[in-house]
Formats: structure tokens, sequence, C-alpha cells
């Protein structure tokens, strides 16, 4: 039996993650408008993005072994990599699938069925259906923690953590100090509003896609660092990424976070609930988003029905 | 049968086409006649699945990502109840293995709809992916109960009554053919006579404009819980039929991606049109069989499984992109027989969609 501070630590790390993946999630289906059900996968193309061009940078890019808190340079740059490759895959689609449609939200969520099997289906069709690790050594729990408090953290566990407030604390300085993040948020509240007041709204939304698909690569590799990284991964998780955004509220980039921490911190308390064992993590995460829908089904910070 | 527009007749020629090649292929016996019933049978299934899920997407317009959840209860409920290898040692007779299928999926329709259905239809959406993720979990975890991923042997034929032993292919395949074209028949039928009517229209309406239905007075919370339970149902009748038909019942059979294959059907076959069901039924079992013979033409060191769910993905992008009605829309059949003096002349491509 595992302290319940352990719990707590393991969901913090799960909830990064979570995060992640949500605010993407969140953000196309506030400013495009419908729900993106390759999102998930799109975080498998990050990961496998990053796992795949992190090896080969590690010959080429001379000092890659250097190590920043126990992890190897070449993770930070194979997460690079797989943020590049994802962005660049979810334009493609943008141009390619959703952009020409012209559809009602309802085809473009079917349509997005469609990009996520499609996604997977060419991973896996490249790579195997095999898992892979991340090549960075075994670190074990960090000594000091574990005798001080009895929690064992490791080193990977320390990166996701700082890299994702990293990349939330980004995010929310965009959105609130950049003409670009005010951009976004107008897009996001009142798109006919947006376009007659002169923004650029096609601007607006490939700009979405790039942080959506950036964001969702690096939950995606960070995921893949903690656990494992195959082609089911993200669809996996797509569940506890829809129940985080229904919970923190559709289309709010905050409420994504919030949710994202409630429902990753659920995640991984689920085997503190008497015989119900961790694998049923993503029956809890679906509960509550019934439980929210019943009782608030704008979330916590939406305002939109 | 005289004023065929051209698709139908396209679709009625390749139909012919298929039953004359298959018949060749089992006198010249490349095929079994065994085999080909199982595959036939296999067709009726998928059939069963893409009629429920048209009822749901094709009338009103409910996304339901729960179709392999549907077809799983329906197989574990008569598995658990009539098998004598079951945990529950019930060993009941099939008909009770039926109504315990109805029972259990109309109550675990109700628990889904009653939260989603008064908000957007994509909540809805959302919600039956995490349906299908809990019964998936629930299925591989309660070894008490369906004993997880050792699977249900033992559920019991169903057919033996049939007076058949004078036909000179008769099988258990054959029966469990027949078996499978009497429920579709008996299905079609209800739900073309409850689609033509004012309940029906009442669906369409909810379709096309939800806030015009509303304000015409219906009640479009009740008719679309109506059409959901009513659609989960069928697709659990699948499921009652396929664990008669394997006799056997795991974990691998509730795979998402059958999920999948049936929206394919359904938006191949033409949305809302209950004999587009069919055609789309029937294309999936053609692409799933067809795919097997893939295996001869890429390179040895392609897997066929990926490539399938590529195709599968890619196809599904590219009806809703361009074809979006599908092969068979709605057209003529929504009007009472009789009522519609102008039949021949209206071939236009039905109803709009929202």
């Amino acid at each position: 039996m595992l302290s319940m501070l352990q719990y707590v630590a393991n969901g913090i790390v799960f909830s990064s993650i979570i995060i992640l993946g949500a605010i993407g999630l969140s953000l196309v289906y506030a400013i495009g408008n419908f729900a993106n059900f390759a999102h998930g996968d799109l975080m498998t193309v990050g990961a496998f993005g990053a796992i795949i061009g992190g090896s080969f940078l590690t010959g080429y890019v001379p000092g890659t072994e250097v190590s920043i808190v126990g992890i190897p340079l070449s993770f930070y740059l194979a997460v690079l990599v797989g943020m590049v490759v994802a962005t660049v895959v979810a334009l493609a689609t943008e141009r390619l699938v959703y952009r020409p449609m012209d559809a009602t939200p309802i085809q473009l969520l079917i349509a997005s069925i469609g990009v996520a099997l499609a996604y997977r289906g060419a991973i896996q069709l490249r790579y195997g259906a095999e898992s892979r690790t991340f090549d960075v050594g075994r670190g074990g729990p960090i000594p000091i923690i574990r005798e001080t408090i009895g929690v064992s953290v490791t080193q990977r566990h320390l990166v996701i953590v700082s890299l994702t407030v990293v990349l939330v604390v980004s995010l929310h300085v965009l959105l609130q100090y950049t003409t670009l993040g005010r951009k976004m948020r107008a897009t996001a509240d009142n798109p006919t509003l947006a376009r007659v007041s002169g923004i650029r709204t096609s601007e607006v939304i490939t700009a979405m896609w790039i942080i959506g698909a950036a964001l969702a690569a690096a939950g995606g590799a960070f995921l893949g660092l903690d656990t494992l990284v195959y082609p089911d991964m993200g669809f996996d998780v797509l569940l506890v990424l829809f129940a985080a955004v229904i919970l923190g509220g559709i289309g709010s980039v905050y409420g994504a976070v919030a949710g994202g921490l409630a429902i990753g911190m659920a995640h991984e308390l689920t085997p503190l609930i008497p015989r119900v064992g961790a694998e049923y993590g993503p029956a809890v995460a679906f509960i509550i988003m019934v439980a929210i829908l019943l009782v608030r089904p704008s979330g916590i910070m939406g305002d939109r029905q | 049968m005289i004023d065929l527009t051209r698709t139908e007749r396209t679709v009625l020629g390749v139909l012919i086409g298929a039953c004359i090649l298959l018949a060749g292929l089992v006198g010249t016996g490349v095929l079994s006649a065994s085999y080909l019933f199982y595959l036939l049978a296999l067709g009726g299934m998928y059939v069963l699945l893409t009629v429920g899920l048209n009822v749901q997407w094709g009338y009103v317009g409910l996304i339901n990502f729960s179709v392999a959840a549907f077809f799983g209860i329906g197989a574990y409920s008569v598995a658990l109840v009539t098998s004598p290898r079951s945990p529950l040692e019930l060993e009941l007779h099939p008909i009770f293995g039926l109504l315990a299928a109805i029972v259990v999926t109309v109550v675990i329709a109700l628990l889904i709809a009653i939260p989603t259905l008064r908000l957007r239809e994509d909540y809805l959406a959302i919600a039956t992916l995490g349906l299908a993720e809990v019964v998936r979990l629930i299925v591989l975890n309660e070894q008490w109960l369906t004993r997880g991923s050792a699977g249900v042997p033992g559920i019991p034929r169903v057919t033996e009554w049939m007076p058949l032993a004078w036909v000179p292919f008769d099988s258990a395949n054959f029966r469990n053919f027949l078996l499978v074209v009497g429920l579709v028949a008996l299905v079609f039928l209800i739900v073309r006579r409850i689609h033509r009517s004012p309940w029906g229209r009442v669906l369409r309406t909810i379709r096309a404009d939800e806030d015009l239905a509303k304000a015409l007075g219906k009640n479009t919370y009740r008719r679309k819980m109506e059409a959901f339970v009513i659609g989960s149902v069928i697709m659990a009748l699948a499921g009652v039929f396929y664990a008669h038909l394997n006799l056997f019942l795991g974990p691998g059979d509730l795979d998402p991606i059958n999920t999948f294959y049936v929206w394919i059907a359904v938006i191949v076959g033409g949305s809302g049109s209950d004999r587009g069901a069919i055609i789309g039924g029937v294309v999936i079992v053609a692409i799933l069989e067809g795919t097997r013979g893939l295996v001869a033409v890429v390179p040895a060191d392609v897997s066929v499984g990926p490539l399938r769910l590529l195709l599968v993905g890619a196809l599904i992008v590219l009806v809703v992109r361009f074809r979006s009605q599908g092969i068979l829309p709605p057209q003529r059949e929504l009007i009472w027989p009789g009522t519609d003096r102008r039949a021949s002349a209206s071939t236009d491509g039905g109803e709009d969609r929202e």
C-alpha cells in the first residue's frame, strides 16, 4: 500500500500530461468549433516524432549526452522535434481535410474520427505495434525526497512537471499580453464579431492548431517518458482528455488546466477507493464527466452551452 | 421495379453480379457452401448493427460511438445467462438470454442518454466513447462475472428446432443464416414502419432543425431518448445473434474498431435510409473479407491490420468530404406508399442534412 502522498505525487505527474492534451482539445473546440476525436492520436504522433526524431538527432548533433536534471539533452531536443512533427501533421490535416470541407461541426467530428484512425494506421504500418521507451537511462527515485517525506519521485517526473509549468505559463503570457493572444480570445468568444473587427480569423485558426499540436506533442512525449510509446497510447487517454475539457468548461483554456489537474488526480487516486483497482482510472474520469454533465454542463469555468 | 433511379439500378446490378460471383465460387469449389453461409450470417449481423445505428444517427442525428459496447452488452448478457461455463451458473433457456440482453441494454442506454440528450449533440458522442471504454474495462477486469480475458465458452445453439434435415447443404451455418435473415427482415419491417409514422417524421424534423421541432410543441428530448433506446436494442440483438453464432465470447469481440466499421456502413449506405443501411452492412463484410485478399497484393513486410485501419480512416474522411449523402440517400421510401403521385418524377437527392 502506497502512502497518500505518493498517489498525490503520481497524480501531479499524470495531471501535467492531461493538461497539455486538454488545452489543445479545448482550443480546437473553442476556435475550430468541433470536438476533435483525433487529438489523442495527435499526441501519439508527437510522441513518435520525438522518439524517432530524437534517436536520429543523437547520432548527428554533438553534445547531446550532456544531462540536465539527470535527463540527457537529447530528450529535450527530441521533444522539440516531436512538437515540430505534430505541428506539421496538424496543419497539413487542417489544410487537406478540415478547411476545404466547409461542413457542420458534426460532420467535422465524424471526419476527425477518420483522421484519428488514419494517423494510428499510418504509425502502426511504419513502426509496428510494439512498445518503445525513450533512451534516457535508468533513473531511480531521488534519494533526498524519498528520505525526507517518503515519496519516490524520479528525475523524469521533475522534468515532466516543470516543463509543463513552463509551457502553461508561456501560453498564459501569450494569451493575456500579446496581440495574437487577444485575437485568439476574441475569435474564441465570437468568431463573427472578431471577423468584422478586422481580425484575420484564418490566421488565428492556424495559430491555434500550432499551439494545440505543439502542446499535444509535448504531452505525448511526456506520457511516453513516464510510461511507454505505442500506437494506441493517445487514443487510450482521449476519454480522460475529454473528461478534463468538459469538467473545465469547453473552450476555456484555464478551465482545461483546472479540469486536467482534477481529472488527472482522480485518475491516479482511483486505487484509494475500496475494492477498485488502478485499471479503473478512466472509468472514474468518465463517472466524474457524466456527473458534471448532469449538474453543471458548462463546466467549472465555461459559459457556453 | 420499373422506375428505378440510375444509382438504384447500379446498386441492384452490383448486388446481382456479386450473387452470381459467389454462386460461381461455390459451384467451382473455391468457396465451401458452409463458409459462404457463415460469411452471410456475419453480414446479417453487421446489417443489424447498421440498421440500429441508422435509427440513432440516420433518423435523429444522435452520435453513438458505443456500437461495439451495446453489441457486447447483448452478447455477454446471453453468454452469462445461458452458458453452462459462465461464472453465474444459471444455464437458463436462450429466451431468458434474449430478455436479459434487452433489459440490460435499455437500462444502460437510459443511464447514458438522460444526462447527455438535453445538451448539444457532441456531448453524447463523448459520453458514448467513454461508455465503450468502461464496458470494455468491466468485461476485462471483473473475472468473477465475465471470466476476463479467458472468455465465456459453451453458449448453446438455438437453431436445432428448424426442420431442415432434408436440405442437401444443411449445416449449422446455413441455419444461422436463415435465423439472421428472419431477424433482419423483422427488424427492417418494424423500423421502416415506425420511420414512416408520425413518430419518424418528428425524428426527421429534429435532425433537420431541433428548435423548429420544439417550436411545434414536440417533446424532442423524449423522442431522441426513444430513438436512442430502440437503436441500442437493435445493436444488442446483433450481439445476441453473434453469441449464438460463435458459441464463444471474449473481450476481443468488443474491439472499438467495430464501432467505426458500422459508422462507415451507415454513412456509405446513406444516413437515414433503411435500405441504404442494409447495403452498407453488406459493403462492410465485403471490405473486411476483401482486405484479406490484400495479403496477396502488398509486400510481405506490410501488415494488413494497420493498412485496413488507415484505409477505413481515409474512407470516412472521403465519404464525409465528397459524398456525405451516401450511396442510397433516403428518397421515396420515406413517403407513404400510394400517396406520392409524382413518384417516377422525384429522383433528386433526398432530404437535406442539417
